[in-house]
């Protein structure tokens, strides 16, 4: 852990934040991954059925009708795979009975199909079996109905092979094969989700590890407020203890004794602001959009153009100023339009914003804004324009963007 | 005369805050009220030039005051103050028509001064506020999504929320479901959790 605090906590791992969306990616390009593999794993079964039924000389009609039936029922699947992923695990199983009934019954009508025209008993299992394996099952639930599907179909696999040699039939090459990876379908389906399983819950516990940090550094701050609050408060009160005894002798300094303690009073606040404000470093992009959200919602109509890696600029520079100019305007303006613009100007980065105000010009009735701009501006070797139209006020920061190095 | 109501639920802070704006010569104190609901009732009876409300308030709070008030058309103005701005309430209280907001930590003499102002027609917003505003975190969820999670923060069912919302039960989950991967959270009260506690709904 590095000695300084973070600016904060969550910033690597929060929402939106470049880390995390990375992984995002990566962990929705594994569930399609294991979707795939699961419907390759499918179409393969199908395809071995459809070629054991054409060694078996069944008519091409059937084979057919096997094949559009098999295509079906994998689509069929496509769906309840897609709401395995959104799943509640709370939810239970048929919490959205509405959207796995047509899949359900596709699957049910190729399992009799495929059942009828194959005379085999797995067969006409299967395509159900597997489909309601991908259903939202409590855990014990599912595990212990992936047992007993491979118990029926095993037993399933055993009843056919008895049938077949029993009706005189040789047991074809490929059965053994087929049969082996029909009864582990569902077993196989179901470890690849557990696998997915395994993966959505770490990256949750991965989340939550990152709020749990953030949570850590808010107690410390609340020891440090304690702290801070503690000195204060004593100060504060020796301060009033002191002006209650020389009140009747010598109210003179009572006096200023409360005026002292007034202003201990003050500092207390700015200090517990000072603490508050610290760990509330948000990007300059939010930042700009925080005000045309606040902006808007007093009624202003308010166009920004932002471009360029906004999030390069130096944020501990331009943050105040666009807090201090949004102020501006909303006490000021005459609160019909607004421009904000946040560019990249060679070297420089140019805030501009602008604003219609009232005709008797209230931006002058309260300078010390702007010239905290221009202070703040010129620590950082820029420059404030202000430009006072007869209907229009606006104001162009520009610093340099050299200083980006050290901000980042 | 500026005739002043008074609403914050910590009776000394209220009571302070009266006898020190009694003492200007342009501020009369009409009323001071313990709660939001009484201060509507007051607010409407009265009908005074500014309404100075403590965001904090059990039954209605300050912006649901003034929004109230602003709906039955009284010409009243509303100052909101407040201990500590939650992200999200600046966005709210404009949007609710306060013409004033302020954090509690302003002296009396200041809290006239912005009493004034508003009482002459201009809008008054502190500067402390409005930085603690800009620097919110910004919600990744729409405003949809958020009236999903509003609605269903009680652990109310989809359904429920999709007959408060007016939508199909499956919209409903489908909102559900992006939510909770945006949030990156397992289930629907953790997401609402989250969302509280970063003052999104």
């Amino acid at each position: 852990m590095s000695a300084s605090p973070p600016a904060d906590p969550t910033e690597n791992f929060g929402p939106g934040s470049i880390g995390s969306r990375r992984l995002s990616t990566g962990i929705t390009a594994t569930w399609w991954y294991t979707v795939a593999a699961l419907l390759i794993f499918q179409l393969m079964i199908l395809l071995l059925w459809i070629g054991a039924q054409t060694n078996l000389g069944k008519s091409p009609a059937s084979v057919v009708t096997m094949a559009v039936g098999g295509l079906a029922w994998c689509l069929a699947t496509v769906p309840l795979l897609v709401l395995y992923r959104r799943r509640d695990e709370t939810a239970g199983v048929t919490a959205q009975w509405r959207s796995i009934l047509l899949p359900l019954c596709i699957s049910t009508a190729f399992a009799f199909i495929a059942g009828l025209t194959s005379g085999l008993w797995v067969m006409a299992v299967l395509p159900i079996v597997q489909s309601l394996m991908l259903l939202n099952w409590p855990r014990g639930v599912r595990m212990r109905l992936v047992m007993a599907a491979l118990m029926l179909l095993g037993g399933l696999w055993f009843i056919d092979l008895r049938s077949m040699t029993s009706a005189g039939g040789e047991v074809a090459e490929g059965w053994w094969a087929l049969g082996f990876m029909t009864i582990l379908l569902p077993a196989i389906t179901v470890s690849s989700l557990w696998w997915w399983d395994v993966l959505a819950t770490l990256d949750r516990a991965r989340a939550a590890e990152s709020r749990l940090g953030a949570t850590q550094e808010r107690l410390r701050v609340a020891t440090d407020v304690h702290d801070l609050q503690g000195h204060h408060l004593q100060v504060i009160a020796l301060q009033l203890e002191l002006s209650e005894r020389l009140l009747t002798r010598d109210p003179k300094a009572a006096l200023e004794q409360l005026r002292l303690a007034r202003s201990s009073v003050a500092a207390a606040q700015q200090g517990t602001r000072d603490l508050a404000m610290r760990f509330r470093g948000v990007p300059l992009r939010d930042e700009l959009d925080n005000a045309v959200d606040i902006l808007r919602a007093a009624g202003i109509s308010v166009n920004a153009t932002v471009s360029g890696e906004v999030n390069l600029a130096p944020a501990t520079i331009l943050g105040p100023i666009i807090r201090e100019t949004t102020t501006n305007v909303l006490r000021h303006g005459a609160g019909m339009r607004a421009h904000l613009s946040l560019k990249r100007d060679g070297d420089q980065w140019s805030y501009e914003i602008t604003n219609d105000h009232a005709a008797e010009n209230a931006h002058s009735a309260d300078g010390s804004g702007i010239h905290g701009i221009i202070r703040r501006a010129a620590e950082a070797d820029g420059s404030v324009e202000v430009h006072r139209g007869k209907h229009e006020f606006s104001i162009v920061v520009r610093v340099p963007a050299t200083s980006i190095k050290k901000e980042r | 005369m500026i005739r002043v109501l008074i609403a914050d639920d910590e009776a000394m802070i209220r009571s302070a805050l009266a006898a020190l704006l009694r003492l200007e010569d342009d501020i009369e104190v009409v009323a001071e009220c313990a709660d939001g609901a009484q201060a509507v009732i007051m607010a409407e009876k009265l009908q005074p030039d500014i309404c100075l409300l403590d965001l904090e308030m059990p039954e209605l709070d300050g912006v649901q005051v003034a929004d109230r008030l602003r709906s039955t058309g009284s010409a009243t103005r509303c100052v909101v103050v407040t201990r500590h701005a939650r992200p999200g309430v600046l966005r709210r209280a404009l949007a609710s028509g306060v013409s004033g907001f302020l954090p509690k930590s302003r002296s009396a003499n200041e809290v006239a001064e912005v009493i004034r102002r508003v009482a002459a027609g201009a809008r008054y917003i502190d500067p402390e506020i409005a930085a603690d505003a800009l620097s919110d975190e910004r919600s990744p969820l729409t405003e949809r999504e958020l009236d999903v999670l509003r609605a269903g923060r009680r652990g109310e069912s989809t359904v429920q929320i999709a007959r408060t919302l007016n939508l199909a039960a499956g919209t409903v989950r489908n909102y559900i479901s992006a939510i909770l991967a945006k949030l990156n959270v397992a289930t629907r009260q953790q997401a609402v959790l989250l969302a509280e506690e970063r003052g999104w709904i």
